[in-house]
């Protein structure tokens, strides 16, 4: 087939260009990964108990993996495409995290210096960000599928902030599960869980983002 | 700078085609894929003077991953760099594919485009399309070879088959997307 015949069979009947490819392959992916994290929590750890929901606690958690999952979601939208301007999306997943973080040293400041210690470990700071990167993983391969169907020219980049979405996604579904109470351990450790999971995107961006 | 000027023509020429292409105009598509594919020429040869014989492959390959990526244009850009950005990934996929490291070493912006002038091509590709539309699923390629080579609508395409209009759609979508990994040049077909 010559070029120009190429050219007019993609024209014909060509239409107009999809919309908000970006909004939903990514919507589809986290839905996806949130119900099979929640699940896995729920089998694997079993619920907070409910009287929890009465607190603040799992809410909080819930805000903050939520609007990093925004914050990320856009950055890995921008990532998808061959050029894109990055500076408001990352500068939005710095702030989120950011805010976490000043939260988390409020309430610490805030806790007596004799607890201070146990309030940021917990009795789960070694296993918290090993069971969130865990409960992403399924979010990870969604999130990595949908990437990969769009056009990312920056493989590294792209893995890592698909990563970071797929950890908030198990940040959500964990905390479900977990009965931590602190915000500077939520601060610290499901930060940490989630930046792993972007860790291992950004090692898996290269082989799998390949279009 | 007769660099920026030859850029921004190429630029203020392709914009409004494209962006009347994007809300639907095929003639207009077609016109800007033309325009396209004759910057894409002149890119890619500049850039592969060790292997000619692949440039209008690489051609072909980069149209049709435009097409099925035309979603993640962002109207804020510039139409130019959104189409070298995927040009530069083809290539530099090309390259890594053949093992060609030491060619990513050579500047791939450095290139004064005014110096690109277009030889003679009749847009005769080594690898041939057709063929490779034979290799796609049965519903895929129906859906292709209706549409888009027949011409018919896509409601005379569902008549036709008796698929639902949107499984058309989603067919010739599908297949253009799987036509588009089939057509790596070198690749491991």
């Amino acid at each position: 087939m010559k070029t120009d015949a190429l050219i007019e069979m993609l024209a014909r009947g060509a239409g107009p260009a999809p919309r908000a490819v970006a909004a939903r392959r990514l919507a589809l992916a986290a839905g996806l990964g949130l119900l099979l994290s929640a699940l896995l929590a729920l089998t694997l750890i079993g619920p907070i108990p409910t009287t929890m929901y009465a607190t603040p606690v799992p809410w909080m958690k819930f805000a903050y993996a939520g609007s990093l999952a925004l914050a990320a979601g856009w950055l890995t939208a921008r990532l998808a495409r061959p050029i894109a301007r990055l500076e408001t999306p990352r500068r939005s997943v710095v702030a989120v995290i950011g805010a976490m973080v000043a939260l988390g040293t409020l309430a610490l400041i805030a806790t007596p210096s004799s607890e201070r210690m146990t309030a940021l470990l917990g009795h789960s700071w070694l296993s918290c960000p090993w069971n969130v990167l865990a409960f992403s993983l399924p979010a990870l391969a969604a999130s990595l599928w949908a990437v990969r169907g769009m056009a990312p020219t920056r493989p590294h980049a792209a893995g890592f902030a698909a990563g970071l979405f797929a950890g908030t996604v198990g940040a959500m579904g964990y905390a479900l599960s977990c009965p931590e109470q602190s915000a500077a351990f939520v601060a610290v450790w499901y930060t940490l869980g989630i930046g792993l999971t972007g860790a291992l995107g950004a090692l898996l961006g290269p082989r799998v983002l390949r279009w | 700078m007769p660099l920026d000027t030859i850029q921004d023509d190429f630029e203020s020429g392709l914009k409004p085609l494209w962006m009347r292409a994007q809300s639907g105009d095929d003639t207009a598509y077609a016109q800007a894929l033309h325009r396209i594919a004759h910057r894409l020429r002149g890119y890619f040869r500049r850039r592969m003077h060790s292997q000619p014989d692949d440039v209008e492959d690489l051609v072909q390959e980069t149209l049709l991953a435009l097409h099925v990526q035309r979603g993640t244009y962002d109207p804020t850009l510039p139409v130019s760099a959104w189409v070298l950005a995927i040009a530069r990934h083809k290539l530099v996929d090309l390259w890594r594919r053949r093992g060609r490291r030491d060619n990513l070493h050579d500047a791939l912006d450095d290139v004064d485009e005014a110096l690109l002038v277009a030889m003679p091509n009749d847009g005769s590709a080594q690898r041939d399309l057709d063929k490779l539309l034979h290799e796609l699923p049965a519903a895929q390629r129906q859906a292709i070879l209706l549409t888009k080579v027949e011409g018919l609508s896509v409601a005379e395409a569902s008549q036709r088959t008796g698929a639902s209009e949107s499984a058309i759609k989603v067919q010739v979508h599908r297949g253009l997307k799987r036509l588009a990994l089939l057509v790596k040049v070198g690749g491991a077909a």
